[in-house]
């Protein structure tokens, strides 16, 4: 048996009680392997997903449904790195996930 | 972290916001459930405890300096599931391990005895049943000010 993480979609819940993504470009900061990610990567326009934990990364990337391919983009990167290459207003949600940057 | 959220802020467009997802302070318990029954809960290890009251004191300042403000907040429970004890205990020692933070240096705060006290619960309550790590999250959506 293999360990479940959050079977209850509790977390997915209050994130779609609190977050409208239609149409929305994502920011998401401490994203891992991509676990919170496929729960509403569907709903958004465009989905950036950003950690600085390669392994995280790569799974995720190795993860990737096909569904969310061109929708989706994981960079292995720390957040200071990426918001100093970043252009002003460039996003519409912001997530901090469960991440300490 | 303040100047992340600062950061955030500059990132974001004018009718966007943040959401914020972390653990609550002190929180956690480790358990053992047989579907839907609590059979043993005791307080767990608490992963990161520092860094996140430290992520609690950047977001009260921010708001505080009228940075964000919170449009709305809630809670909720967020547990894993383990059919054992180490299995479990893996899991979360390498969920919390960060690039940046050697393995070793993790906190990770379950000593012999409560490894111990869980699994002999988990052994008496038979077939079925599963040692839970058991925390509970608070989740926030922040508009920026400008």
């Amino acid at each position: 048996m293999t360990v479940r993480v959050e079977p209850e979609n509790n977390e997915t819940r209050a994130l779609f009680d609190l977050a409208d993504f239609s149409g929305r470009h994502v920011l998401e900061i401490g994203c891992g392997d991509g676990r919170l990610t496929w729960r509403y990567a569907g709903r958004a326009a465009h989905v950036t997903a950003i950690d600085p934990f390669a392994e995280g990364i790569a799974r995720a990337r190795t993860s990737l449904p096909e569904e969310l391919r061109g929708r989706v983009e994981f960079h292995h990167v720390a957040f200071e790195d990426f918001a100093a290459a970043s252009h002003p207003a460039a996003c519409d949600i912001a997530i901090l996930s469960w991440s300490l940057c | 972290m303040v100047h992340a959220l600062e950061e955030i802020h500059r990132l974001l467009r004018p009718d966007g916001y943040l959401i914020d997802i972390h653990p609550v302070l002190g929180a956690p318990s480790i358990e053992v459930r047989r579907g839907a029954e609590l059979l043993f809960a005791e307080a767990g290890p608490d992963y990161w405890v520092e860094d996140y009251r430290q992520a609690d004191h950047a977001l009260a300042q921010i708001t505080q300096r009228h940075l964000f403000v919170v449009e709305r907040s809630g809670e909720f429970d967020f547990l894993t599931y383990g059919s054992s004890v180490s299995e479990l205990r893996d899991f979360l020692t390498e969920a919390s391990a960060y690039e940046s933070r050697p393995k070793e240096e993790a906190p990770v705060g379950w000593d012999a005895d409560l490894t111990a006290r869980v699994e002999a619960a988990l052994q008496a309550a038979g077939e079925g049943a599963e040692v839970v790590y058991h925390e509970r999250a608070r989740i926030a959506r922040l508009k920026p000010v400008r």
